[in-house]
């Protein structure tokens, strides 16, 4: 009688145990392959989170206690207009703020923050100004003192200065002495977290060292709730001069962030595919303990077990490698995250705003979420076998031919629910949205819809390949080709691992490579001029800094230039959000050089409308994020009042993710007050040489305003340079998946081959020889290694083509020319190959070194 | 069998449990630490210091010229304007109220830097009004730096303001004849949200100048002296804000104009500080320094005026005061005197002097009490009644500061 409480389940766990601790090695890399994956994941995890905490811890200590914050607009803000806010306005508390980034040579690599302030109007803002209790900090020496700056604990001891030690700052090619006058040192952590690279100085100060000259770039404000404060804030705004803002605190901040909510986004994505193999590798590693043990499983069910028993044991046996791995990868996950922060640290300053990052953030919740998902995952990836275990009759547990029937039986319907899932996957990419969550859903879906057809695929080209393989390897080949099939339950799992691994790895090379070479077209388009003219910048590979006013005139005045071009590029809030603006007084030689993708009217028009202000050019990501096209009205608030002008037309960019906006100098000049040139194109004659001009040019801005001069050829390398390091991360995740992947798929090979042991201990008794054995067995793994090197490459070329026109422009607004290197699918077909005949090697080598009475023995 | 079963549960429960425990103990030591630090900055600093190398110093008597007196004097450290005075509103509301400006200069001279920012000059000012009927005292404090528009003072026209709070002469174009030509009338302006004042100020009495001339030696040291001058009865007119409809009043204020670099002597406590506006016309101005070692201060003087405006000084052995009963604030527990008898056994003057209301402590950046008092007793010609006001400081747990501190007279 079987019957629930007839069969007590210990036994029934024992030996699941017992399996697995008499198969080390496959016990061990399953749980490696576990760990690994939420290693990946929880690292990537930490590592987003660290700088998204960084960049709002620090943002929220140097905003203080502020409500809302007036935003000067290019030209920053009068300084007269605190008095303004405080005397006519009503406004009590008031703080004015200029800010920038320095160097110092104390602290590579650190770019620190330049904050001015009045240490008089600090009081109610930021409290940690005040020192701790017990400390004894004298805001009026910053006042008092010329290049008087306090810095906080943490900096002076990593810069190895204390007070009263002078403090040596590189700005804009200059250097210059602080002088230490106060140690920073709040008793509150998120404070001091905060204030890291943070240097205090007067804003009288700041206004000398950053050329601000008497403008402000920002006034906190702390207003108060309810009616009173509506009243004040309407007054407040009837004193804003035009072209400033009144934001509530932290807005510019929070803009910021949402820049940076793509990047984060995509690498989370792939953060995940880790996962998706650690978890691929458990679902195998617990067929393979079922099929291998169908035997006994069969047994105890005839024993009286119950369904219900042996499902909980599988189960109970995977949680456990659940348990442990996820243990060990979250662990692992906390050492890999602190790589990982710098790469993701250093992008984001490349690309978005400066990030310090003081180390890793451990948010308990984060670790607690990795380990979850990672069990969750492999008891569900342990689902199907354990209810495959479950499910068979005791009889038909017994005999192995009925799992390899139903396995084969299987093929078709896997098919069928993988042409679902990639159908249902395609439907999300199709549905018209902006959003990337159903992109990565569409990219999942499709990818777990290409591994189910695997088996159909194999099926089918074993197929083909079987007589093959028997002309060319005899009976052997025939053998090894057939092994394939019959032993689908097994084979099926593994090629599909190794067909969705080499394919992530060939989609994501492509999209890098077609990303890397729409960038080199674009640069080699754009970069027109023969030399480049800005101002080191302390901090992002952007140039930011102002060159001397008279620059670009003294440039044209140089001997062998025909024409110069000036740039000036602003990072601004507008209505469109973070917005950069650009405006350009462009030599008719520079024209080529912007690549207009869209418009209504041919590029003479073009350019002479643009010349004359009449409309702008918008940036691809800039129109594709605002729904824009030619001749749809684009509005800024300026300074002067609000400009209102058609696009004239869509340009190809890849400066900017978050768009840009580009216009005439004369119409930029119209509307704000700000005479400033970022960089200078300089167009030279023909056969004359470039560094006598760049010495000329240099000579030109003087010493105390050192500026770079580049070659169209170094500017380049440079973008690509920086292209690269942004790229670096990804390349990281894309290595990391496929470690993981390539295990999964040793794991499985090497059990599907050790499995055989009795079949070819058979084969050896009848005559085979160790090197035959060796050729049979190496033939099967290459044949699956073939396999799936060859069914990777369509399936990769539709991943890279969903990243490259559905993720990456919703998540940039880019359109990139796909290119398909060779060499990249040569690589794909050759990395399956080099894996699965590694996988070969040991069980081989371990079957030519068993005797084959030993091997027959049976367990 | 089950056991096993059990043990593994046992197992995962318990690891389950370490993770919720970790998780707990991460969240209280991350929370430990994260209380908001309390601090505002120290004005203390901004206007102590003893390194007076760079400053003018109040080493003799000097004459005292108006307008330009009126105006301030950078050149010296520490320097106030101190409006005090006694009011009554309709129904015979009892009111009082301050007013001062105290200017700074944190060094000899600015930075130098291009910045208009760019200054010495640090300003602060204290708004208080005591309502008696009403049993508040309201207490304000605003601090800018002198520059940009923010706070600044000038002799001619004279105006000295910070933010939205000044006080301005509002005469014609012509300079008055009176002994302070340019300062009256008087106009005080000083609003918060929902209270304040907002006074006219006619000259009364002439200036007084204490001490030698105006020359007023506070320490034993050359140079630990102040110029002082009192204008000690001006007729007030005007509203007082108390929330509501403002308050129409009429009273009598007293202004103490002052400047110096450096005062006190390091073994010196505090100061209770007494100017009384007695009904017979007289005023009194007396001020006693407390040192560390409770001895007597040869150096503590003040001055009588009488009903004519001339006036003779109070010497320190003169003047008698006893401390009739304690108040200890709620804020820091600080004891304060409240009630004294004040005697000048040599005039015959014997006094009770009482505050109006206890609480009229300065709860501001330096805490100290200040606030009206009513006076009765024997007078110089017999029985007599009063106002006036007393400043207490260095009684709370903030130290008195060495070297010349803000509210020292």
């Amino acid at each position: 009688m079987r019957g629930r409480g007839n069969f007590r389940g210990g036994p029934l766990l024992r030996a699941g145990r017992r399996h697995l601790t008499r198969h080390p090695w496959q016990l061990g890399l399953s749980i490696l392959g576990v760990a690994l994956g939420v290693a990946v994941m929880v690292a990537m995890d930490l590592a987003i989170q660290s700088s998204r905490e960084a960049f709002r811890i620090s943002s929220e200590t140097v905003t203080g206690r502020a409500t809302h914050q007036v935003l000067g607009s290019v030209s920053g803000l009068p300084d007269s207009l605190v008095a303004q806010l405080r005397v006519e306005g009503g406004v009590r508390a008031a703080a004015p703020v200029v800010e920038g980034y320095v160097t110092s040579g104390l602290l590579p690599e650190r770019p620190l923050r330049l904050l001015g302030v009045d240490p008089f109007s600090e009081g109610p803002f930021r409290p940690w100004l005040a020192g701790g209790p017990g400390t004894d900090l004298d805001g009026t020496l910053l006042m008092t003192r010329s290049g008087a700056v306090f810095v906080s604990r943490e900096t002076a001891e990593a810069a190895g200065v204390g007070e009263g030690d002078p403090l040596s700052i590189q700005l804009g090619g200059e250097v210059f002495d602080l002088e230490v006058v106060g140690i920073l040192d709040p008793q509150d952590r998120a404070s001091r977290m905060g204030l890291r690279d943070l240097l205090v100085v007067d804003l009288a100060e700041a206004q000398d060292r950053l050329d601000r000259g008497s403008r402000l770039d920002r006034i906190d404000l702390i207003l108060p709730d309810g009616a009173a404060g509506d009243r004040i804030e309407e007054g407040v705004r009837g004193l804003l001069p035009p072209g400033t803002r009144l934001d509530p605190a932290g807005s510019r901040e929070a803009t910021m962030a949402e820049m940076i909510r793509a990047f984060d986004l995509n690498l989370t994505a792939l953060s995940l595919l880790s996962l998706v193999f650690g978890v691929f590798l458990i679902y195998n590693t617990m067929t393979f303990s079922v099929v291998q043990r169908r035997g006994s499983l069969g047994t105890f069910r005839a024993l009286g077990a119950t369904r219900g028993q042996v499902v909980g044991s599988v189960l109970s046996e995977a949680a456990l490698l659940g348990v442990v791995g996820s243990a060990l990868g979250v662990l692992a996950g906390i050492f890999l995250g602190r790589g990982l922060v710098r790469l993701v640290t250093r992008t984001i300053n490349d690309l978005y705003f400066v990030v310090s990052v003081e180390g890793l953030a451990l948010p308990p919740e984060i670790l607690l979420k990795g380990g979850a998902l990672g069990i969750a995952a492999t008891l569900l990836a342990a689902l199907p076998p354990a209810w495959e275990a479950g499910s068979a009759s005791p009889r038909e547990a017994m005999s192995r031919s009925s799992v390899e029937g139903r396995a084969r039986r299987a093929v078709p319907r896997a098919a069928a629910l993988g042409v679902v899932l990639s159908a249902g996957g395609v439907g999300l990419l199709l549905v018209p949205t902006l959003a990337l969550t159903p992109a990565f859903a569409g990219l999942f879906a499709i990818i777990l819809g290409m591994a189910l057809l695997t088996p159909l695929a194999t099926v089918a080209m074993v197929g083909v390949l079987r007589p093959v393989a028997g002309r060319v390897a005899g009976i052997l080949g025939a053998m090894a080709a057939r092994g394939v099939v019959t032993a689908l339950s097994r084979t099926a799992p593994a090629v599909a691992a190794l067909v969705i691994a080499v394919s992530v790895t060939v989609g994501l090379g492509i999209m890098i490579q077609s990303f890397r070479g729409s960038v080199v077209t674009w640069l080699d388009a754009t970069l027109q001029a023969d030399l480049y003219v800005s101002t080191p910048s302390a901090v992002s590979a952007r140039a930011d800094g102002e060159l001397p006013p008279h620059l670009a005139d003294a440039a044209r005045g140089v001997a062998g230039v025909i024409g110069v071009s000036t740039y000036r590029g602003l990072d601004l809030i507008t209505d469109y959000g973070m917005t950069r603006v650009v405006a350009l007084e462009l030599d008719p030689r520079g024209e080529s050089g912007i690549d207009i993708m869209e418009s209504r009217m041919g590029a003479d028009r073009l350019f002479a409308g643009f010349r004359d202000g009449e409309g702008v050019l918008a940036s691809e990501p800039f129109a594709y994020r605002h729904g824009l096209s030619p001749g749809d009205t684009v509005r800024l608030v300026g300074e002067g009042g609000t400009l209102a002008r058609p696009v004239l037309g869509v340009f190809r960019d890849y400066g900017s993710e978050t768009g840009t906006l580009m216009m005439s100098r004369s119409l930029y000049d119209r509307y704000w007050d700000d005479s400033g040139v970022t960089s200078l194109g300089v167009f030279l004659e023909e056969g004359v040489a470039g560094d006598p001009v760049a010495e000329a040019i240099q000579q030109a801005a003087g010493a105390t305003s050192p500026v770079l001069v580049r070659s169209n050829r170094e500017l380049r390398e440079i973008s690509l340079e920086v292209f690269d390091r942004t790229f670096a991360i990804t390349r990281v995740l894309r290595l990391l998946a496929f470690g993981v992947a390539f295990i999964a798929v040793l794991s499985a090979l090497m059990a599907l081959q050790l499995e055989r042991r009795r079949e070819l201990g058979v084969l050896r008794a009848n005559g085979m020889t160790p090197g035959q054995n060796w050729g049979l067995v190496t033939s099967q793994t290459g044949i699956m290694g073939l396999v799936a090197g060859a069914l990777a490459i369509p399936v990769g070329l539709v991943l890279a083509v969903v990243m490259i026109f559905v993720v990456n422009r919703r998540s940039f607004g880019w359109t990139l020319e796909m290119t398909v290197g060779p060499w990249l699918l040569v690589q794909a077909v050759g990395l399956a190959l080099a894996g699965a005949l590694l996988a070969g090697i040991y069980p081989s080598w371990r079957m030519a070194r068993t005797s084959p009475a030993e091997a027959v023995r049976g367990e | 069998m089950k056991r096993r079963f059990r043990r593994t549960g046992l197992a995962l429960a318990l690891l389950g449990l370490a993770l919720l425990a970790g998780w707990g103990l991460w969240a209280l030591l991350a929370d430990s630490d994260g209380g908001q630090v309390q601090a505002t900055l120290s004005a203390v600093g901004a206007i102590a210091g003893s390194d007076t190398a760079g400053y003018a110093r109040a080493t003799a008597p000097r004459p005292f010229e108006f307008p330009r007196d009126h105006g301030p004097h950078p050149e010296y450290r520490t320097e106030w304007w101190y409006l005090t005075g006694n009011l009554d509103g309709p129904q015979g509301r009892r009111l009082a109220y301050q007013l001062t400006f105290f200017r700074n200069s944190l060094a000899p001279e600015p930075a130098g830097r291009a910045s208009n920012w760019d200054t010495n000059q640090f300003w602060m000012a204290h708004l208080a009004v005591t309502d008696v009927e009403g049993d508040r005292h309201f207490v304000s404090e605003r601090l800018a730096r002198g520059a940009v528009g923010l706070a600044g003072g000038r002799a001619s026209p004279f105006r000295v303001w910070l933010e939205d709070w000044e006080m301005r002469w509002t005469g014609s174009e012509e300079l008055d004849a009176g002994p302070a030509p340019g300062l009256f009338p008087l106009e005080l302006r000083a609003l918060e949200e929902d209270w304040g004042i907002e006074l006219v100020l006619e000259a009364g009495k002439p200036p007084v100048f204490q001490g030698e001339e105006g020359w007023s030696q506070k320490g034993s040291e050359p140079g630990n002296a102040s110029y002082y001058v009192s204008f000690t009865r001006m007729p007030t007119r005007g509203r007082i804000h108390l929330g509501g409809e403002p308050v129409e009043v009429e009273g009598e204020s007293w202004m103490d104009r002052e400047w110096s670099t450096s005062a006190l002597d390091e073994i010196h406590l505090g100061w209770d500080w007494f100017s009384l506006q007695l009904d017979d016309e007289r005023e009194i101005m007396f001020f006693e320094l407390r040192r560390e070692d409770g001895e007597p201060e040869t150096l503590n003087h003040g001055t009588l005026v009488a009903p004519d405006g001339s006036y003779r000084p109070l010497h320190y052995d003169e003047v008698e005061i006893d401390v009739l009963g304690r108040w200890r604030s709620p804020l820091d527990g600080a004891e304060y005197p409240s009630g004294w008898r004040f005697r000048i056994p040599g005039e015959g003057v014997d006094l009770e002097v009482f505050p109006v209301l206890e609480d009229q402590e300065m709860n501001v950046s330096v805490r100290y009490w200040e606030g009206a008092v009513d006076v009765s007793g024997k007078g110089v010609d017999g029985p007599v009644a009063g106002r006036g006001f007393v400043e207490l400081t260095g009684y709370g747990e903030t130290p008195a500061v060495e070297g010349g501190s803000r509210g020292q007279r």
